[in-house]
């Protein structure tokens, strides 16, 4: 079905309640719906016609449409299509009604858009704070057109905690972070625990949210984003600068030169391979298994080597620009590149099948982290996760991009639904990967590698682009705006989504099998700034302020 | 002075100083070939040694709930098992013959494990009371097999005397030693267990709880633990070999000593080998293994009650 179909299914269905539709191609659909129906609207399309749900976006429009706009972002993957759900909130009292109980897994995006823009989802089961500081004062909302970017609030409260939930009967507190040495980045999970078995956990991050999507709109230019888009993530850098161009380049309705597209297939594939390598390598250190973890970190050292030989750095590539790419390969790399492949093709071989048949790895991993079908539908779960789960989803070849509608390859999915399964989809996947690098190797012809843009990009126009991450799909929406930069830029890394499961997945499962089940989403945190202090004797909670930190440090107390 | 006193004494100290010589030896033996296994450099062989050192030069902080009790657990831990060091064969007879018997073995072997259990509650963080709760469980299922082993040897020899037990009593039975042969294949399959390396290091997984109970520790406190902890595997090394492969540490010096010490090379090796090739198990997964072997323990026990 295509998304003139679709949208016609939804005319038919709601009549009036459609106000207008865009089709800028037949892979995108933008429908504007009146607030009144936009929960109707969620429910039928995520519900009766069987979308996936991406994220929700908010956007200051006060200045051109006089509201403020949300974003439902859909995929329709077996039609190949990409659907937002448009619907508006007057400037003076800011709500839309909520659909997280309709969609759980949209639970994060709607409280964002809350603490971001102040546009209140009404109903919403878990109505706290998301981003923002706990100290941060209400009412001041720092995606608003009217906040600086450089704004300070000069009334920020330190003292103000986050408020967790009632510690269940029975159950002590485990914190797990901010800092453990599992967490490459810090992040904070409220596990209650009885015995060894967690009962239920409570998530509080992004206490340092760096404030990305903001400079974007206000300091950057287009060409600037790429460069700060890949130091989102630390390794996979290149798919959010990926993501970000195309969305651009969706938006204005311009189209990278072929070698161009080639060239960002093969930089993604060969983060692919380098991230899958490493997590197979982290996976087992968490477990306990040193040997597998050094020895995968051996097989991807020359991929890192390759990537610097091929853009001068081993992991930020600086590979994109809106229009094309600003790395080629020279026919000695190209060897170079074929050798490597066949090299790590036959290193890992043995290692796949050392791993598959290994007893051991599987006791520790089958039946832990289970996130079914269900709850990859309900939580918008991506990636490995989804597809160990028997979900067949990638948007490598759902929503082809760059240069994949020219390769052939296989969706690695498997059955299991626990960490095994995310195992064995990661290390297959390494061979498909080195298949698709190949085959742009074999086809890709001379040519540009940049589009001569001629004056400046079309102004308010949505672009969307989902990249397959290693982790899962990283979705960037983009609304091109005046002085050659965006109006609003979204970014949903796939953890996004993955990390709303994890409750789900260590439900009811031993405390030792929590770090191997987070592990298994692969995630990426945002920083942090305090810590949490349990008295064991009392039972009291107290959480040190950024103030009384500093004064300890200085003082050298403890 | 009683000469036989003086060389009792004089050999148990002298075995004291050999534990506390060459366990970092050993350690770093162990390193080196886990390295070479994973296809790394690996640190300089004495390494162990310099960390010690390292350790024991740094500033002592006092950190946990209870700071006496914690410095108590710490030289206990170590003093336990240079006791336990003083009763063991190691290359010779054992010294402290008279001392001490099987039964002062046994005990000593558990204490060592309570030393943990003190260090990880005097420390009092969240981490280390899961630590412990886990070590706790560990030993209640593992510290049998040792005593079940010891008693099997008392059993065939009529005898709880040191010299006796580690020499390969468990072996001494009229015809096939039924129940000695099932508690060598047992104590095979859970000495990794004893010497606390993966996959049986549930109570410290750094990955999982932060070194459990010894989270709470540095400095030279830390390096006491880390002491102990060496000097453990080359005392249950000389244990096991006592108990199940005896042979040749009669030899006349330095025969015996020097095959006495291969012997604890392979185990060593054995012991690296499978911490290298294998994933750490659940605690609940390996509770359940111990239980098995305790299981075929008590069978062997009451074999061997029977004279087989």
């Amino acid at each position: 079905m295509d998304a003139r179909e679709r949208l016609n299914q939804l005319k038919e269905k709601f009549g009036p309640g459609i106000v207008r539709a865009d089709l800028p191609c037949d892979s995108r659909l933008y429908v504007y719906v009146d607030p009144s129906v936009v929960k109707a609207v969620c429910r039928y399309v995520f519900r009766d016609l069987d979308a996936r749900y991406v994220i929700s976006i908010g956007a200051d429009d006060r200045q051109f449409s006089g509201n403020f706009l949300v974003f439902h972002d859909f995929a329709f993957d077996k039609d190949k299509i990409l659907c937002s759900i448009i619907t508006h909130a007057s400037p003076d009292n800011p709500r839309v009604d909520c659909i997280s109980d309709i969609v759980p897994g949209a639970s994060w995006a709607e409280r964002e858009i809350s603490d971001m823009f102040g546009v209140e989802s009404v109903g919403h089961p878990y109505p706290k704070r998301l981003v923002l500081p706990d100290g941060w004062p209400d009412g001041l909302h720092p995606l608003r057109k009217d906040m600086d970017w450089n704004h300070v609030p000069k009334d920020y409260d330190e003292n103000r905690e986050f408020k967790f939930g009632e510690t269940p009967a029975g159950c002590t507190v485990v914190p797990f972070g901010p800092f453990h040495p599992t967490l490459d980045e810090p992040s904070h999970f409220r596990l209650y625990v009885e015995g060894e078995v967690v009962r239920g956990c409570e998530y509080r991050g992004f206490m340092v949210h760096r404030g990305i999507e903001k400079l974007a709109e206000t300091v950057l230019s287009y060409n600037d984003i790429p460069m700060m888009a890949e130091r989102i993530c630390g390794i996979c850098g290149c798919v959010h600068s990926v993501a970000y161009v195309q969305a651009v380049e969706a938006g204005a309705a311009i189209k990278a030169p072929p070698r161009a597209e080639y060239m960002r297939s093969i930089m993604l594939e060969i983060e692919r391979l380098h991230s899958h390598l490493l997590w197979v390598g982290l996976a087992c250190h968490l477990v306990g298994f040193d040997t597998l973890f050094m020895q995968s970190w051996r097989i991807r050292e020359p991929i890192m080597w390759m990537a610097e030989k091929i853009t001068g750095n081993r992991k930020t590539y600086g590979l994109c620009l809106v229009g094309g790419v600003r790395w080629d390969i020279t026919p000695e790399i190209r060897a170079e590149l074929r050798v490597l492949l066949d090299k790590l093709e036959a290193e890992w071989q043995p290692v796949v099948a050392a791993v598959v048949k290994d007893k051991n790895i599987q006791k520790r991993t089958r039946d832990v982290g289970v996130a079914d079908k269900v709850q990859c539908k309900d939580m918008g779960l991506v990636g490995p996760v989804a597809r160990a789960a028997g979900v067949d989803i990638d948007c490598r070849r759902d929503h082809p991009y760059a240069a994949y509608d020219r390769v052939d390859f296989d969706v690695i999915t498997h059955d299991t639904s626990d960490v095994w399964g995310r195992v064995v989809v990661r290390a297959k996947e390494v061979f498909e990967s080195i298949k698709i690098i190949r085959q742009c190797l074999d086809k890709m012809e001379p040519g540009p590698l940049m589009l001569d843009i001629e004056g400046e990009l079309p102004v308010g126009r949505i672009g969307i682009s989902s990249v397959e991450a290693p982790r899962g799909e990283s979705h960037h929406f983009v609304i091109t705006g005046e002085n050659n930069k965006p109006r609003r830029w979204r970014v949903r890394a796939p953890t996004y989504q993955n990390l709303q499961g994890v409750p789900g997945m260590i439900k009811d499962q031993m405390i030792a099998d929590m770090t191997i089940s987070l592990g298994s989403i692969d995630p990426c945190f945002s920083c942090t700034d305090r810590m949490e202090t349990i008295d064991l004797k009392s039972g009291e909670t107290k959480v040190w302020t950024q103030d009384e930190l500093f004064r300890m440090v200085r003082a050298r107390i403890n | 002075m009683d000469t036989n006193l003086l060389n009792m004494i004089l050999g148990g100290l002298a075995n004291v100083v050999v534990v506390l010589l060459v366990a970092p030896f050993f350690q770093g033996v162990l390193r080196k070939v886990t390295a070479r296994i994973q296809s790394r450099q690996g640190p300089p062989l004495l390494q162990p040694y310099y960390d010690i050192f390292k350790l024991l030069g740094k500033e002592d902080i006092e950190s946990g709930v209870s700071p006496v009790m914690q410095r108590f657990a710490t030289y206990l831990s170590l003093a336990t098992i240079l006791a336990v060091g003083c009763l063991v064969p190691l290359g010779f007879k054992a010294p402290m013959n008279n001392a001490g018997d099987a039964i002062l073995l046994i005990y000593l072997l558990t204490l060592s494990g309570i030393c943990m259990l003190l260090a990880g509650l005097a420390a009092g963080s969240t981490y280390s009371l899961v630590g412990i709760s886990r070590e706790m469980m560990a030993m209640l299922t593992l510290e049998p097999l040792f005593a079940i082993t010891i008693v099997i040897g008392a059993l065939h020899t009529q005898s709880f005397r040191l010299d006796t037990v580690l020499s390969g009593a468990v072996y001494q039975t009229a015809g096939v030693p039924v129940s000695g042969l099932i508690m060598l294949g047992v104590m095979l399959l859970s000495f990794q267990a004893f010497v606390q390396r993966v996959p049986f290091d549930m109570s410290e997984a750094e990955t999982e709880i932060m070194e459990g109970p010894l989270m709470e520790y540095s400095g030279p406190k830390l390096a006491m633990f880390k002491y102990a902890q060496m000097a453990k595997l080359i005392v249950f090394s000389g244990l096991f070999i006592g108990l199940f492969v005896p042979w040749g540490s009669e030899l006349l010096f330095p025969f015996g000593w020097i095959l006495f010490w291969v012997k604890v090379f392979i185990l060593v090796l054995m012991v690296t080998v499978l911490a290298a090739t294998h994933a750490r198990y659940r605690i609940d997964q390996a509770i359940r293994y111990f239980a098995a072997l305790l299981a075929v323990g008590f069978v062997a026990l009451i074999l061997a009650s029977n004279g087989f």
